[in-house]
């Protein structure tokens, strides 16, 4: 009997929640984890009276047996040594809980009679006892809004918009860490572990369903089941993006995929041709699926490919278009129209205007001038321009954003002003360069703007074409 | 013979691979454009089936335990008379018993020497975990060094078809390289969608290659092919 979506939601979405196994050792990881649950109760079960009193000190309740804690559980962390793992579950069972995350490790992936021998005895007892069980060997759920995390680090309160997946408790964690430095937020994220009852197409669906989620991305390294996962990502995909990152592309990383969580090998130009098939988009990295989740969410839906492009010197007007067509974009010459009008103010020492604008001359240091809100409505006007690129030269000027900040927020008011007036997506480039803490501190104010700034031409150009590459999926191009 | 009543037969002879006149009656019953091959028992036959297919002609040995069939004197290319094809015939019978002395010997497949095109593959393989997969390549050294190909899972559609063939890297090549006649891209994509469709119905296909498919300027037509059953 699969897991129905109501069930899987009441899951992910819980109104009380019980750890199992809190200690001392790891400093109570998993009651600190859920400290910002506020939503319900927060119970712990424990029978080690040497672990008790620091678990109360923490203020939570323990209870030395499951079937003692109050009222109905909708999720259930469980931590305990693998060997008592199956009988606590079984508990959990008799108790009618709805979802476990077993955190425990030492299953099937260890490769060991006894770890598979267990995991079949796991299997099992949730199958029986009907729980929705994520893992073995994973980190569980991160709901963002009710403040159940994976890690202390993660961000809590507010919902994000983004859903994850990963076969990897790392990535999964670190999706959300390094994702909101980078204003991606995420909604729902689940480390499914071993996956032996719920599996990535499972949550797929659930997250293709799932309002609060705009945009779902993926760590995975294999399946048991590749053609259910095809119908599942083709689903979520006719109605959101789904990003997947694969891990295990070399033959290399295909053993170590083979340890890790013992998947078949599909070659990688067949497992890449059947993600492109489903409508789904290939990311390479945390930071690659970060960037494409980015310009999905930040940058306005369009099918075109033409750019405008926009530098400050002649030197970056070169290397920002050369990314953009490396990465399949197109660096049209503009419309006539359009040339008409820049030949009238556009300052041509040390600057040009064929597209790519170079045009630190023309808007003036640090464009506080009129004359770069000119340019946007230029490019916004012009029919052969279909997305707009802009590079924001933290070299030159990161320093001076930072003693005036009033500056920068000159400059975003011109980008916000033209992100909401147009329709064309826009990016911005902020490049670290040589002042990468003080640009770290601009792109969170430039984040905050909702303007979508990678830290390349490179990112912001691979990262823009699958934007669009999906915008065309949808509209049944190509 | 039905596509059915082909692979019962084969089946029943303890074969998995189909003859490549078997595999084009298949191929030819699903629509795939194939340029067609006939069995000739006698000589007769054979003068008889190139007047009907048309010169020049190419024959070629038919024997389950002969498969270079050019080490064996078994084939014999660009026969333009009724004369030729004939004295062909006896010369390729006399050849192979000469080679292969207890080779079983069926006949001979006549087919027509087609005109040279742009030289295209197609294929299918089983993936464990994805079923069927499709692949479509430009022929020779691109496909065999450069691993030019692209991929789909069975069943395709036509937007798949069109992005098959126009993501390889020698796409190029297909639009008419060099004064070159540009190739009929839409025919190459509907002889996709075809091979698809004969491979859903047809579970039984373990595996399938179309090489070379001669790309022409006015359609597309699978010269050699080769199927395998589970």
């Amino acid at each position: 009997m699969p897991i129905s979506p109501d069930h899987l939601r009441r899951v992910l979405n819980p109104r009380s929640v019980v750890v199992v196994g809190s200690k001392k050792a790891d400093a109570y990881m998993w009651l600190r984890n859920y400290s910002t649950f506020k939503d319900g109760p927060l119970y712990s079960v424990q029978i080690d009276p040497n672990e008790i009193p620091g678990i109360e000190a923490m203020g939570v309740q323990n209870f030395t047996s499951l079937m003692d804690v109050p009222g109905d559980i909708d999720y259930v962390m469980l931590a305990v040594p693998r060997p008592v793992a199956p009988r606590v579950l079984a508990d959990c069972a008799k108790k009618g809980v709805a979802g476990v995350a077993l955190f425990t490790s030492g299953f099937a992936e260890t490769g060991e009679e006894e770890g598979i021998r267990l995991q079949e005895q796991v299997l099992q007892i949730a199958r029986d006892g009907k729980l929705a069980l994520i893992g073995p060997n994973c980190m569980g759920l991160y709901n963002r809004r009710l403040g159940i995390r994976q890690s202390a680090e993660q961000g809590a309160g507010e919902a994000g918009d983004v859903g994850f997946i990963s076969q990897s408790g790392t990535h999964g964690i670190n999706f959300g860490l390094v994702g909101e430095q980078y204003g991606v937020r995420v909604s729902t994220s689940i480390s499914i572990g071993n996956a032996i009852v719920l599996d990535v197409p499972d949550y797929l669906d659930y997250l293709a369903d799932d309002p609060e989620t705009k945009v779902i991305a993926m760590y995975i390294e294999g399946f048991k089941d590749g053609e259910r996962f095809v119908r599942s990502l083709r689903r979520a995909a006719s109605l959101k993006a789904v990003v997947v990152w694969k891990g295990g592309v070399t033959d290399a990383g295909a053993r170590a995929t083979a340890s890790h969580t013992g998947a078949l090998a599909t070659p990688t130009a067949v497992f890449n041709a059947v993600v492109r098939q489903a409508g789904g988009l290939l990311a390479t990295s945390l930071e690659d699926t970060i960037d494409v989740v980015k310009a999905l969410l930040y940058a306005k839906p369009a099918t075109g490919r033409g750019m405008g492009l926009m530098a400050m010197t002649g030197g970056q007007s070169v290397v920002i278009t050369d990314a953009f067509v490396e990465a399949g974009l197109e660096v049209p010459r503009l419309s006539e129209a359009s040339y008409e009008q820049l030949r009238g103010f556009f300052n041509i020492i040390g600057g040009s205007y064929q597209n790519p604008l170079d045009m630190g001359g023309t808007i003036g240091y640090g464009g506080g001038t009129g004359n770069m809100k000119r340019l946007f409505e230029i490019l916004d006007a012009d029919p052969h321009v279909d997305a707009i690129a802009m590079e924001m030269a933290s070299g030159f000027l990161a320093r001076m954003w930072a003693s005036n900040p009033a500056s920068l927020d000159t400059l975003l008011d011109t980008l916000v002003e033209h992100r909401d007036r147009s329709s064309k997506p826009f990016v911005a480039v902020l490049q670290p360069q040589h002042v990468e803490d003080v640009v770290r501190q601009a792109r969170l104010r430039v984040q905050e703007r909702g303007i979508a700034a990678f830290a390349s031409f490179e990112r912001a150009a691979r990262a823009l074409r699958r934007a669009i590459d999906y915008h065309r999926f949808k509209a049944g191009l190509d | 013979m039905s596509t059915s009543t082909i692979i019962a037969g084969a089946r029943k002879e303890g074969r998995s691979l189909l003859t490549e006149i078997e595999a084009k009656q298949v191929l030819e019953e699903a629509g795939v454009p194939v340029s067609p091959a006939r069995l000739a028992r006698t000589r007769d036959d054979a003068v008889k089936m190139a007047k009907e297919l048309g010169y020049p002609i190419v024959l070629k040995i038919v024997s389950p335990q002969i498969t270079h069939k050019s080490d064996v004197g078994g084939v014999a290319l660009n026969l333009t008379s009724a004369d030729e094809v004939g004295a062909a015939f006896d010369g390729i019978i006399a050849s192979a018993k000469r080679h292969v002395p207890d080779a079983t010997i069926e006949g001979v497949a006549v087919q027509r020497m087609e005109k040279p095109g742009i030289e295209v593959i197609v294929g299918m393989t089983k993936d464990p975990q994805f079923g069927p997969v499709l692949m479509f390549g430009l022929g020779g050294v691109l496909v065999e060094v450069l691993k030019d190909v692209a991929f789909r899972v069975v069943p395709i559609n036509e937007r798949d078809a069109r992005q098959m063939v126009h993501e390889i890297k020698g796409f190029p090549l297909l639009e008419g390289y060099r004064g070159h006649d540009p190739a009929d891209v839409a025919r190459l994509e509907q002889l996709l969608i075809k091979v698809s469709q004969f491979i859903e119905q047809h579970p039984e296909v373990a595996e399938l290659d179309l090489n070379p498919v001669f790309a022409y300027k006015d359609g597309a037509l699978a010269v050699d092919a080769r199927i395998v059953l589970d």
